[in-house]
């Protein structure tokens, strides 16, 4: 039970820690805004260029650009506990790891998730795009997992900016990665092979795979298994930013170099 | 004439500090590429009549506008944040003279950014770097990074009531990009946007920009691009005196 | 027509709190700040941190505007005629920021010639001197970034100089500055009177008023509570004597008693580590420690000491009254 606890308690704890810097101004351009004129943007270049449908723009986008919240609150999250001076704290403290990480996690998939539904409805609305009734329970499920597999790869990025001074251009920099890579504008076919094959590690791209044929009105089943390869992608990169972590607490005992100096 | 110069070395000085700032012109110049690798990749595969060369003029000019759009809006935070805003005000000067040139550095910026991603096409996707009418060429480059400066003004003072000033300039990068027509054909949008394209100096400058690269006549578009720009500093210098006095009532020249 | 006119000057500030309640606190900075300053005078404004004396001459060098009151520098409204004023004015304040750290210390007072107006071909002469003035010779070519904080105050007054302005504004000019530095600094502000300037200068060290001012102002909380000539402000005190009574803890209604007790001018108390020291300034005349130690009846006592009053006494008494 008090893996439970930890991992609710610490959850709320972050969902305050993140908002407290997240406030409507900034909210509402950055996640809201932003990633409608992103679905936009592509969806015209993809009719200026005549490549591909208005829907293949809408779904790519909308579920790549939630990978703004997920990084950039994880590093936030975890940033913020060493400006505070907390994070060793939270380390040194005898609650298991994984209920008190992953409950942290949990309020930034979820607004992640948010975010990737709110602009993936936004623009098939705008766009006039059709995506069967049928199908919006599935991809909500996909969304939540691609938005699950990102935060994955956002604590790798929070563990590692830790230690770099200028994380905001390592996070701009993962998000340029994932605009081009994972398919949610450029087709996996027009990347050169070694490209396409980096593809398939990526977050997002099995995601997006899935999300793509379940608006073509295909059925779960016929997703479940990209779907199932997501989340699997997902935990590795959570098992392997909680190593990370681990490393960088270890590190930090001999030479303290987790407080803020 | 004293205006001239002012402008001119406050521009030179403002150059000098953001050139030593590699880190911040190094994530503005990257960040652009991975949007114009997009561009290359999809109008390469599309079946459109629209050239590689087009795709690379119009993402080098999406560069060039998130330079400026990325950072005008916070200039005058920035100058409060160092202490040096209360300094400037208190100058003679008119605080138009004074800001303009801050804004006209961050849009001068923009051509490491347009260098960049021209390069880049070239030397990586084999796009051919052949411009028809390199005078004229230059001079749109020159009037739209005026015309961004201008616009970037007129950002910086209204923004500055605004805590997440930095915020809102990233609000204005996608949407400029979109119905700046940049990498789309106007024609393509309905048609209520033409005309909001039709007010932003940007638009113009990327027409001048194609004009002249691609063989056409950009003086028009030049033209356009420079009464536009000329009208954003009005409106700036008009806002500006508002911006200051409110400033002096709240005590926000500085940060205590 | 004096240089410096300021008439009733108020200023407050309202400082908002909270996001969703959003409560908003108003705090009266300054409250009805009068005094004139006439040309070529060196006029302090003496008073302890928060008194207001920033906050009074941001409202001169037209940064704030004051929420009542008029002030006039060279007979322009500080208000209405803001660019006027600026032209002829040179502010200098202390501190770490206000300096460009990414050019250096020449490149920073190039900027700032051009705003000011200096003309292109006296800038470079004008700016050797000043570096000469302020000791920056030899070092203006490095980043300002680098340069030590007192190496940075002396960058602000180079810029405060630049364009040769009738009148100074100096906030705490010597703050920062190691006792040698400040030392110089004073000697050149004195030197700046000598060539005609008229200077405001704010402190809150008692000594630099003293030594520097031809008239002083003492301002606590908001408002002026003395003011005249370093001689007279000693006047107030030169007589009498003052008796310190070391105590551990003495409540408010003592202090009032003693107050109004015949021949008293003045009492204050200060702490000093373990312990406070009531300091009781009584007229030369009356012998008065026989009636304080009745008041302090009850409260520990420890050491009682006499001694001549001074200028710091003054000070201090008219800047803790209530």
């Amino acid at each position: 039970m008090t893996s439970l606890r930890v991992f609710f308690v610490g959850g709320r704890m972050t969902y305050r820690a993140l908002f407290y810097w997240l406030t409507p101004q900034i909210y509402i351009p950055s996640l809201l805004v932003a990633p409608i004129f992103q679905i936009l943007l592509f969806a015209y270049i993809g009719r200026s260029a005549g490549l591909e449908s208005d829907e293949f723009y809408v779904v790519g986008n909308a579920l790549q650009y939630s990978a703004i919240p997920c990084l950039f609150a994880m590093t936030q999250m975890i940033g913020g506990e060493r400006y505070q001076n907390t994070l060793s704290a939270i380390l040194v403290s005898p609650a298991r790891r994984i209920p008190l990480f992953f409950g942290r996690a949990l309020p930034v998939v979820a607004n992640g998730a948010f975010v990737a539904a709110f602009s993936l409805a936004a623009g098939t609305v705008i766009l006039g795009v059709d995506i069967p009734l049928s199908s919006v329970p599935a991809l909500a499920l996909v969304i939540v997992v691609a938005a699950f597999s990102c935060t994955g790869l956002g604590l790798i990025n929070a563990a590692v900016s830790l230690r770099v001074r200028e994380n905001a251009v390592l996070s701009n920099v993962i998000f340029g990665f994932l605009l081009i890579f994972t398919g949610a504008n450029v087709p996996l076919s027009e990347l050169p092979g070694w490209m396409a094959t980096m593809s398939q590690g990526l977050p997002f791209t099995h995601a997006i795979k899935a999300a793509r044929r379940l608006a073509d009105g295909a059925s779960f089943g016929s997703v479940s298994g990209l779907v199932g390869t997501e989340l699997l992608i997902g935990l590795c990169y959570a098992a392997i930013g909680y190593a990370v972590l681990r490393f960088m607490e270890v590190q930090s005992r001999r030479y303290a170099s987790l407080e803020r100096s | 004439m004293r205006a001239l110069r002012l402008l001119g070395v406050g521009w030179l000085y403002h150059m000098k500090m953001i050139s030593r700032s590699p880190f911040e012109g190094f994530g503005q110049v990257i960040y652009p590429l991975f949007f114009a690798t997009v561009a290359f990749f999809v109008f390469r595969a599309g079946d459109s009549p629209r050239t590689l060369l087009y795709a690379s003029l119009g993402a080098a000019v999406m560069g060039m506008w998130s330079a400026t759009s990325t950072t005008a809006g916070a200039a005058m935070q920035r100058e409060r944040w160092h202490g040096t805003l209360e300094l400037l005000v208190g100058t003679p000067p008119h605080f138009a003279l004074v800001l303009l040139p801050v804004t006209l550095a961050m849009a001068t910026v923009g051509i490491y950014s347009l260098g960049a991603t021209l390069l880049y096409g070239h030397f990586l996707f084999g796009i051919p770097l052949t411009i028809e009418h390199p005078l004229l060429f230059a001079a749109a480059i020159l009037g739209t990074v005026l015309s961004f400066g201008a616009l970037g003004f007129v950002f910086a003072v209204t923004f500055v009531r605004f805590r997440a000033a930095w915020a809102l300039g990233n609000l204005f990068e996608y949407p400029v990009w979109l119905i700046g027509g940049f990498l789309v054909p106007l024609a393509l949008f309905p048609d209520w946007v033409r005309p909001i394209s039709w007010t932003l100096a940007p638009t113009w400058g990327m027409n001048a920009i194609r004009q002249a690269a691609l063989g056409g006549s950009p003086l028009d578009d030049l033209l356009a691009c420079a009464g536009l720009g000329a009208l954003y500093v009005g409106l700036g210098i008009l806002l500006t005196e508002r911006v200051l006095r409110s400033a002096r009532v709240r005590a926000s020249l500085s940060l205590s | 027509m004096a240089v410096v006119e300021a008439h009733d000057l108020h200023r407050t500030y309202r400082t908002h709190t909270g996001t969703l309640r959003r409560r908003v606190k108003e705090i009266e900075a300054v409250r009805g700040v009068s005094f004139d300053i006439e040309k070529g005078e060196l006029f302090g404004l003496l008073g302890p941190n928060g008194a207001g004396k920033t906050t009074t001459i941001k409202m001169l060098i037209t940064l704030l505007i004051p929420t009542a009151g008029s002030a006039r520098v060279l007979g322009y409204d500080v208000v209405k005629d803001a660019r006027e004023v600026r032209k002829r004015i040179g502010y200098v304040f202390g501190g770490e920021r206000g300096v460009y750290e990414r050019l250096s210390g020449y490149d920073n007072l190039r900027y700032f010639a051009e705003l000011y107006g200096v003309p292109g071909k006296l800038q470079k002469q004008r700016i050797e001197e000043l570096l000469e003035l302020v000791g920056l010779k030899g070092r203006e070519h490095e980043r300002a970034e680098g340069y030590s904080r007192g190496m940075k105050q002396r960058l602000h007054v180079a810029r405060g100089l630049l364009h040769d302005p009738e009148v100074l504004f100096l906030d705490e000019p010597t703050i920062g500055l190691d006792p040698v530095g400040a030392r110089e600094l004073r000697a050149t502000i004195a030197s700046l009177t000598d060539a005609g300037k008229t200077i405001l200068l704010t402190t809150h060290y008692m000594f630099e008023a003293d030594a520097l001012c031809d008239r002083i102002a003492v301002i606590s909380k908001g408002n002026i509570v003395a003011e005249g000539t370093p001689r007279q402000l000693k006047s107030r005190v030169e007589s009498g004597s003052v008796t310190e009574v070391e105590v551990y803890g003495v409540p408010d209604e003592t202090v009032e008693r003693l107050r109004k007790l015949e021949g008293v001018l003045a009492v204050w108390v200060e702490e000093r580590e373990q312990a406070q020291v009531l300091s009781v300034q009584t007229r030369a005349d009356i012998q008065l420690t026989a009636a304080i130690l009745g008041h302090l009846n009850g409260a520990n006592v420890g050491r009682v000491s006499h001694r001549e009053p001074t200028l710091e006494d003054a000070y201090v008494a008219l800047v803790t009254a209530e």
